[in-house]
């Protein structure tokens, strides 16, 4: 397979890889510099301090406000992969009429801007429905971008997937719930993984659609975005890096995982 | 119905497919189209002290055609949006095509790292680039140290905000291509080279071509929230930065004039729409090699 371009390309591609990271943490790293520094204004000649992290386990707010997020973040995944799995795999598996149908129903969330799903519901849910913000709404509303997102990556995944395995089973008499559970899902569960992870995020931290349809509910964007008056707290500097360490362990498992080949993560060759 | 019958029903594949991509069309209908089908009613009706009148008329869009600060608005976020997508695109592909070719098993983290900044939210994120851009930030003190002023074009100007914007939607881009590629059979370019064709021109009529609707996704996923994106402008561009979205937010916060905020709204989604009208124009299905899969 290697060979095809010449090495020097290659390198190049990798110090680009290498570089997008360092642009990319950059600012990840500095939120977790200033999270330790005694002044956030004014962080630079380093001054060190924890009172920052005193401050966020002092305060209520931020605890709130991190579970809302973590309740949002996951019942959006949860309703977005499993949405997805069962889109993807009838698109990808029957042929229908209304497949073209479902897969533009399916993409379409993708091509309409947070904005304008924030504005959109928080109209539609406070004038037409008549409801003040809530979670449920606002689960459903992440859920949107999130389903598409989700849709994207399984589909994607299950392009290759081959459907005979499954024939096979139910020719045994296995019925579709089990064949699933026994066949399917041992061999797609990375991909579902990787798009509930993705649609976590989205939601997770979502501002634009979160903050038309929560109301007074505190979520840790919205949180952000009200302290912005007085100058962003340095509680939230230390509650981002306190989420950004959790993050880092899991990628370090992750890496330790596929390192010894403990856990492939779908990837085989 | 007896119970053969129904036997019957459930195994035809109309009924199956029904079933799995029921839910999820539904949910679509009904939390996505019934909301972007309300604003477009609000759009026509009519906004007094907070409160939303259904008297019918056209001076939503009036004002906002009519208007000139929306027209500057609106080109300004136009042309942001297509450079990010542009700059995200030509920083993207190598990337994604280094991480899906010579990612090895490690490909799913690789990209799984693209994708945490996301855990910390965007304010912040925005916040820590005017931190490290800004008059008092990183680079500016960094270069200070070598007597160089302050790099002036990094400061609150639209040119910091289009940068803030690539940083918040490269990995859209790069997650996009990298899906395309990990589809893509790189044994073609194998035999590509058999047959005497160069790298570059192996790339320019096999890899470009055959990847190309991932791409296009990728494009979209760019353009389109960069072209509603507000926040980023707000506290990086400074006042030359005003963008359409900001605007919109202003209508349905401070100002509360829901209908020509759902007119503007409704003018953002049809410029999408045009948008990705003419990207699909130029997906060739037969060309693309994603409908021998499809069509299986």
């Amino acid at each position: 397979m290697r060979g095809a371009q010449p090495r020097g390309a290659v390198i190049a591609m990798g110090a680009l890889l290498i570089g997008l990271y360092v642009f990319l943490y950059a600012p990840i790293f500095y939120v977790i510099y200033t999270s330790f520094a005694a002044d956030i204004v004014w962080p630079f000649p380093p001054a060190f301090s924890v009172s920052s992290y005193v401050d966020l386990f002092d305060s209520s707010l931020y605890g709130e406000a991190l579970s809302n997020s973590l309740v949002l973040g996951l019942g959006s995944a949860l309703l977005s992969t499993v949405l997805a799995t069962g889109g993807a795999i009838g698109v990808l598996r029957y042929r229908s009429r209304w497949r073209g149908l479902a897969l533009l129903l399916f993409l379409a969330p993708l091509f309409v801007a947070d904005l304008l799903i924030g504005i959109s519901t928080l109209a539609f849910n406070a004038r037409v429905l008549d409801l003040p913000g809530n979670m449920y709404s606002a689960i459903a509303a992440n859920a949107i971008p999130g389903t598409a997102f989700a849709f994207l990556i399984i589909l994607s995944q299950l392009v290759r997937y081959d459907w005979a395995m499954d024939d096979a089973a139910m020719v045994f008499g296995a019925g579709p719930l089990r064949c699933f559970l026994e066949i399917t899902l041992p061999i797609i569960w990375p991909c579902l993984f990787g798009a509930f992870l993705i649609s976590f995020i989205l939601a997770f931290n979502n501002l634009e659609i979160s903050f038309y349809n929560l109301g007074a509910i505190p979520t840790l964007p919205s949180v952000a975005w009200g302290s912005l008056r007085f100058g962003l707290g340095p509680e939230l500097f230390a509650m981002a890096a306190l989420v950004n360490f959790i993050v880092f362990a899991i990628f370090a498992v992750m890496y330790v995982l596929m390192r010894y080949r403990i856990v492939q993560f779908g990837y085989r060759g | 119905m007896s119970a053969r019958r129904r036997a019957g029903l459930t195994h035809r594949p109309q009924f199956r497919f029904a079933c799995l991509a029921g839910p999820g069309a539904v949910f679509i209908v009904v939390a996505l189209l019934l909301p972007l089908l309300s604003i477009v009613v609000f759009s026509f009706w009519r906004t007094q002290s907070y409160e939303l009148y259904a008297d019918w008329n056209l001076n939503n869009y009036r004002s906002l055609l009519s208007e000139p600060a929306y027209r500057i608005f609106f080109l300004r976020s136009l042309a942001t949006a297509a450079l990010v997508s542009l700059v995200c695109l030509a920083f993207g592909w190598p990337v994604s095509y280094f991480i899906a070719k010579h990612g090895g098993r490690y490909r799913l983290l690789l990209v799984l790292l693209l994708a945490a900044p996301f855990f910390t939210g965007v304010i912040l994120r925005v916040t820590a680039l005017q931190g490290l851009f800004g008059p008092i930030g990183l680079v500016n003190m960094a270069l200070a140290v070598f007597g160089i002023g302050p790099v002036g074009v990094l400061m609150y100007t639209p040119f910091a905000a289009g940068l803030g914007l690539v940083y918040l939607f490269i990995p859209f881009m790069v997650t996009a291509i990298y899906l395309s590629l990990v589809n893509f059979n790189f044994e073609l370019l194998e035999v590509a080279k058999i047959n005497g064709a160069r790298p570059w021109r192996a790339f320019v009529e096999i890899t470009w071509p055959l990847n190309w609707i991932g791409t296009a996704i990728g494009l979209v996923l760019v353009f389109i929230p960069c072209l509603a994106s507000a926040v980023t402008q707000r506290f990086l561009g400074g006042p030359q930065a005003t963008s359409f979205g900001m605007s919109i937010g202003q209508q349905f916060g401070e100002t509360g004039t829901w209908a020509l905020g759902s007119a503007m709204g409704v003018f953002l989604f049809l410029a999408s729409l045009v948008v990705i009208l003419v990207v699909r124009r130029t997906i060739d299905l037969k060309r693309s090699g994603f409908t021998g899969a499809l069509g299986a």
